[in-house]
């Protein structure tokens, strides 16, 4: 009770409060449309830099990238000039989630590649968990680096963020628009969906990291121990609520599913695109809130908790270690990113003899065909800070080059696996990372670059390659269309900051902490708190854009 | 402060209903301490397998495995994080007593010069904040980025802190203080040579509470320290607790690190614990020694 | 003498109390080329976020939550602390009064990202102590993720952590009880439970008024990270509190006019807070926080 932030005050008064009024009404803090079409002068031309980089062993259904299950024995030399010419420190902030790495001398890796570089790149590691606190003080205090990687996923939160690029990013459109790109021949090889997606008020203001699967989320299951049970995957919605009680068996600690919410949305076919609407008949957009697919599936969500199929440490705490659970057994069916699956098996296998986790195919809880939620967004955009000289934006963005370099380039296993002997030793299967390796790479030169996607070969888990794409070019069949492909919203504020509350609201529904018929209560101020200003804005971006 | 070692005369002999039930609260309030820092302490040493097969924490060791301890001193990151809050902890410390100590003195003497207005001034902090950006500006426009100042000063007056001190010093005798002002000597040697020697446990103590905040800090750390080598051992710790969520997107998570096991987190746990609990003890026997009863008649 | 504090506080305390202007205002960080651009650029909207604000249910939600939670603590959080300081202050041997004591004050110095980890591990549905029930066949129940109980587990969770903290003040003071009194009293023959009742509990009397003073002018303070690390276990209804509603609204959204303008009313809340308390307490007799003089 004597803690010090306890407060203790004689006497204030609110100064100035009430006399700094002028009137006036709030703008609508509205967003904005940016016809992505209208851009494609502005887009880089693609290129092929005619490297002898062999063909992928798994081809992959665009939006789904290529794959490789062997590294090649040879690489390429894909750039012969080094970026740099003696630049100052480029300074750049990324994100790492773990343990940060080593930085500056501390990290041989870091010092190879800047040696190779010609000008040294000085990383900010922060916290991907705090990323958005972080970018939001330096944007907000318009204090940033020379390169900010912002992931895709912190600018759908970030409000205003259209006029932040503007007032703190330097235009690129002069030095990568249509053919000038050729001076950065690796970022020519870019698909051009990501490219459209890094323009913002219609110029081009980052370099995008394309992306190389196009699925938010998969459930994956213990394929191990559902072959040990003798349980098969679910085809229909009751198999799966069945498998969930069959499975469950509470005092051996052993629970079926973790939250998995998304996913079940996905089964009962809810929209998905830019984060839930869709085009009704009559032409006006719909959130995913309005619609009885989304009621079905929290209903059946509900339903899970109401019985208990989910494990109780989920229910209980945000710090839950659900990776964790689901590796030592106590959790079966989980949803997760596609980037988990790879990591988990090659960690756990060691520990667990016969560990599998594999995806289970999606299917439509309603009939008809499956929903796959997706888009080929990219992972993320780096910027470079406005006003910087001529020259020095070329420089970096030579650098951007060396380090977009794509798979089978000596550039590339480089800045993957670092230097060989050291980071890496070379086993006839490929590059195997060493302790050192795993301690100093951390995606540093990846977040602020991109390139041509492709799945790499990953010889501990052979199997992951065919397996990932196979599920991929399986599902890619049936990701869902996007009415507004090639438009790029700017959300309203309002409706951005409401994001996150209503998903809280949904999921005190869901978890039964609200009576369920509260639904319509929640989507009603969820319209008058944003939500219909954001479907106007929807609406007309269609109706400007012709469709 | 007078400790009772012996039952006086005069009191009773105590019930044995009344000690058995102080027993068992004492025990239980223990209990409920330490036993959740046996299990992190245990877990820290535990092998993987161990902890695997306990499905989380462990309660009952199964032989001692050094090996998360061997992980996080490998890289020198912790070490290093542990050596960066020690600095901050030691420096801001030091700042925070000498200039809370100053002011406290000087608004312990009513009467003087604006006293009303600083003592005004002073206690108005507790209610109105600060809102981040306005402070993220300032201390960058001052060039304290990336700089360990950014996370002394900003926070170096605990109001509080300052309260509790000037208490002291308004009970100390007032007839002391005046006789050695008619001897002539300045106030800084009153305070240096008369005021400080009385308020040895007041010192100490809100030391202790400075030291512990220094200890703690973590957002400052997030907002104003760019540069991973001069990270504090908060900002480290969490990084390896909350680690584990990796962005849903496949090409980010291949070629990470792998997400630290439950024993290295509990070792980082440890090991930011250890040197508080080695600290204070010796401080705490300030606590009782009348330091808090000063704010409190004040 | 008071300069160096004087200056540290103008510097980094009232400089960018400065921005809290921005709760007037429209604010848009990104016109004009500088951030002080930004400031005195936007536009002035008068009350227009309070407004907004006030017609936000989640921000009554959160002031709601905040003001249950505070009165919950000060029934069953605040006497605890007393209460072991009387059985600490009993304890005769030296040896055992310092080693209970520096086992009890040391959860204070943990972390909350530390105390809920505890919790979940020790109390959760998959905890040691559900683990234990299941065994023996008893059903366990659900501790870390039921709103209704929530208040509750946040006190517990405070308790676990301040409660031996909380006793130092109290200890402080009942060292400073004249023992002559216990032993006029003793000779008079007053038993130990009058005696506690007519001398110790008045001799504690100023520090609990005072205490509870404080405890009252921060009712809108019932801290931040405890409950941003629960929240998603029982749900924003039950967990949303002032502190937490701020940070959502202004740092993780950067709509910063409102978030401002959540502080400030928070502010003055406070303000009339203690006021009232602490004329309160003039009212009983007690000196309060400042006397007036």
């Amino acid at each position: 009770m004597t803690s010090r932030r306890t407060f203790l005050g004689v006497a204030a008064s609110v100064a100035g409060a009430g006399l700094l009024g002028g009137c006036g009404e709030k703008s609508t803090r509205g967003g904005a449309t940016q016809q992505l079409d209208k851009l494609s002068s502005l887009i880089p031309a693609a290129k092929d830099p005619g490297l002898s980089i062999p063909p992928p062993d798994v081809v992959g259904t665009r939006p789904v990238a290529d794959g490789y299950t062997r590294f090649p024995a040879t690489l390429v030399d894909a750039i012969s000039e080094k970026p740099g010419r003696g630049g100052s420190a480029i300074r750049a902030i990324t994100p790492v989630w773990g343990p940060a790495p080593p930085a500056g001398r501390n990290n041989s890796y870091l010092v190879a590649i800047n040696d190779e570089l010609g000008v040294p790149v000085e990383f900010s590691v922060q916290d991907g968990l705090q990323y958005a606190d972080k970018i939001g003080a330096l944007l907000g205090a318009r204090d940033v680096p020379d390169l900010l990687c912002v992931p895709q996923w912190e600018v759908a939160k970030l409000a205003r963020f259209a006029d932040a690029t503007n007032a703190l990013f330097e235009d690129l459109t002069p030095y990568l628009q249509g053919s000038k790109v050729s001076a950065y021949p690796m970022l020519a090889t870019f698909p051009a969906g990501a490219w459209r997606n890094a323009c913002w008020n219609e110029k081009l203001m980052s370099v995008p990291n394309p992306t190389d699967g196009p699925f938010p989320w998969v459930m994956f299951h213990r394929r191990d121990l559902f072959t040990k049970l003798g349980l098969k995957p679910p085809a229909t919605i009751d198999e799966l609520y069945r498998l969930g009680k069959e499975i469950t068996k509470p005092n051996q600690g052993v629970w079926a599913f973790s939250d998995v919410f998304a996913m079940i949305q996905m089964y009962f076919r809810s929209p998905g695109t830019k984060d839930g609407w869709r085009r009704r008949a009559d032409g006006t957009p719909e959130f995913k809130y309005e619609t009885p697919e989304f009621k079905a599936a929290a209903e059946f969500m509900a339903k899970l908790y109401r019985d208990g199929l989910i494990h109780p440490d989920i229910v209980a705490s945000r710090g839950a270690d659900m990776k964790q659970l689901f590796q030592s057994g106590k959790i079966l069916i989980t949803q997760d990113g596609m980037g988990a699956w790879q990591p988990m098996q090659a960690e756990q296998q060691n520990v667990t003899p016969g560990f599998d986790v594999q995806p289970l195919p999606l299917f439509s809880a309603t009939g008809g065909d499956p929903l796959a939620w997706g888009d080929d967004e990219p992972i993320s955009y780096t910027f470079v800070k406005k006003g910087l000289p001529k020259d020095r934006v070329e420089e970096i963005l030579r650098v951007i080059n060396w380090c977009s370099a794509p798979f089978g380039t000596t550039e590339f296993q480089l800045r993957e696996f670092g230097v060989e002997g050291k980071h890496h030793t070379r086993k006839a299967e490929g590059p195997v990372k060493t302790d050192l390796g795993f301690k100093e790479i951390a995606n540093q030169y990846f977040f602020i670059s991109g390139r041509r996607p492709v799945v790499q070969p990953t010889p501990q888990t052979p199997k992951y390659v065919p397996d990932m794409l196979g599920y991929s070019n399986q599902t890619v069949k049936y990701l869902e269309k996007d009415p507004w492909d090639g438009l790029k919203l700017e959300m309203p504020a309002r409706y951005k900051s409401g994001m996150t509350p209503f998903e809280d609201k949904l999921t005190d529904l869901v978890r039964g902490r609200r009576p369920f018929s509260d639904l319509d209560a929640i989507v009603k101020e969820w319209r008058a708190g944003g939500g219909d200003e954001a479907r106007e804005l929807m609406g007309k971006a269609l109706a400007d854009a012709g469709r | 402060m007078t400790i009772t070692t012996r039952r006086p005369a005069w009191q009773e002999k105590p019930t044995v209903a009344g000690q058995a039930t102080k027993g068992t609260v004492l025990t239980g309030v223990v209990m409920a301490v330490v036993l959740p820092l046996w299990v992190v302490l245990v877990t820290s040493l535990s092998s993987r397998e161990t902890i695997t097969a306990a499905g989380g924490l462990v309660v009952v060791p199964r032989g001692i495995d050094l090996s998360a301890y061997k992980i996080i001193f490998a890289g020198g990151q912790i070490t290093r994080a542990l050596a960066v809050s020690a600095t901050v902890t030691l420096l801001g410390t030091a700042v925070s007593l000498v200039v809370t100590v100053l002011a406290a003195y000087g608004l312990s003497r009513p009467g003087t010069l604006g006293h009303r207005f600083l003592l005004f001034y002073f206690l108005m902090t507790f209610l109105i904040y600060p809102g981040m950006v306005p402070s993220y500006l300032v201390v960058t426009g001052l060039g304290l980025k990336d700089s360990l100042w950014s996370l002394v000063l900003p926070s170096a007056v605990s109001v509080f802190n300052l309260v509790v001190v000037r208490a002291f010093f308004q009970n100390l005798p007032g007839e002391l203080l005046d006789s050695a002002r008619i001897d002539g000597a300045g106030e800084f040697r009153i305070l240096w040579r008369i005021v400080l020697p009385l308020s040895k446990a007041v010192v100490a103590v809100v030391g202790l509470f400075y030291a512990v905040g220094y200890w703690n800090v973590w957002f400052s750390a997030l907002l104003y320290i760019d540069d991973n080598n001069k990270f504090p051992i908060q900002r480290v710790l969490q990084s390896f607790i909350l680690a584990g969520m990796t962005p849903q997107t496949s090409g980010v998570a291949a070629g990470t690190a792998l997400p630290p096991t439950l024993a290295v987190k509990m070792a980082v746990v440890v090991v930011t614990v250890l040197p508080i609990a080695c600290v204070y003890p010796f401080i705490q026997r300030h606590f009782t020694r009348g330091v808090l009863v000063g704010a409190v008649k004040g | 003498m008071v300069a160096p504090g004087f200056l540290l506080l103008l510097v980094f305390h009232y400089l960018p109390v400065l921005g809290n202007v921005v709760a007037f205002q429209d604010y848009n960080p990104y016109s004009g080329d500088s951030a002080l651009a930004a400031l005195a650029g936007s536009p002035f909207i008068g009350l227009e976020n309070f407004r907004i604000l006030f017609a936000d249910p989640a921000f009554w939600d959160a002031v709601v939550n905040t003001l249950s939670i505070t009165a919950f603590q000060l029934v069953f959080f605040f006497p605890l602390p007393v209460v072991l300081a009387l059985v600490l202050h009993s304890v005769m041997s030296p040896r055992i009064r310092n080693f209970v004591q520096t086992v009890v004050y040391l959860p204070h110095f943990f972390s909350w990202v530390l105390v809920v980890t505890f919790f979940v591990q020790m109390l959760g549905g998959a905890g040691l102590l559900a683990q234990e029930l299941r065994d023996a066949g008893i059903s366990p129940p659900e501790i870390m993720s039921n709103p209704q109980t929530f208040i509750v587990l946040v006190t517990a969770e405070a308790v676990w952590k301040d409660v031996g903290w909380g006793t130092i003040v109290f200890l402080a003071a009942l060292s400073t009880i004249d023992t002559d009194l216990y032993e006029a009293s003793a000779v008079d023959g007053a038993g130990r439970w009058r005696r506690m009742w007519h001398i110790t509990l008045p001799g504690l009397r100023p520090v609990i008024v005072l205490l509870l003073i404080l405890r009252l002018g921060d009712a809108l303070t019932v801290g931040f990270e405890q409950f941003l690390l629960q929240r998603d276990a029982v749900g924003r209804q039950a967990a949303e509190v002032l502190d937490t509603f701020v940070y959502h609204q202004s740092i993780v959204t950067a709509d910063y006019g409102l978030g401002a303008a959540a502080g400030l009313f928070k502010a003055a809340v406070g303000l009339i807070l203690i006021l009232v308390a602490n004329r309160l307490a003039h009212a009983l007799g007690e000196s309060g926080v400042y006397r007036r003089s």
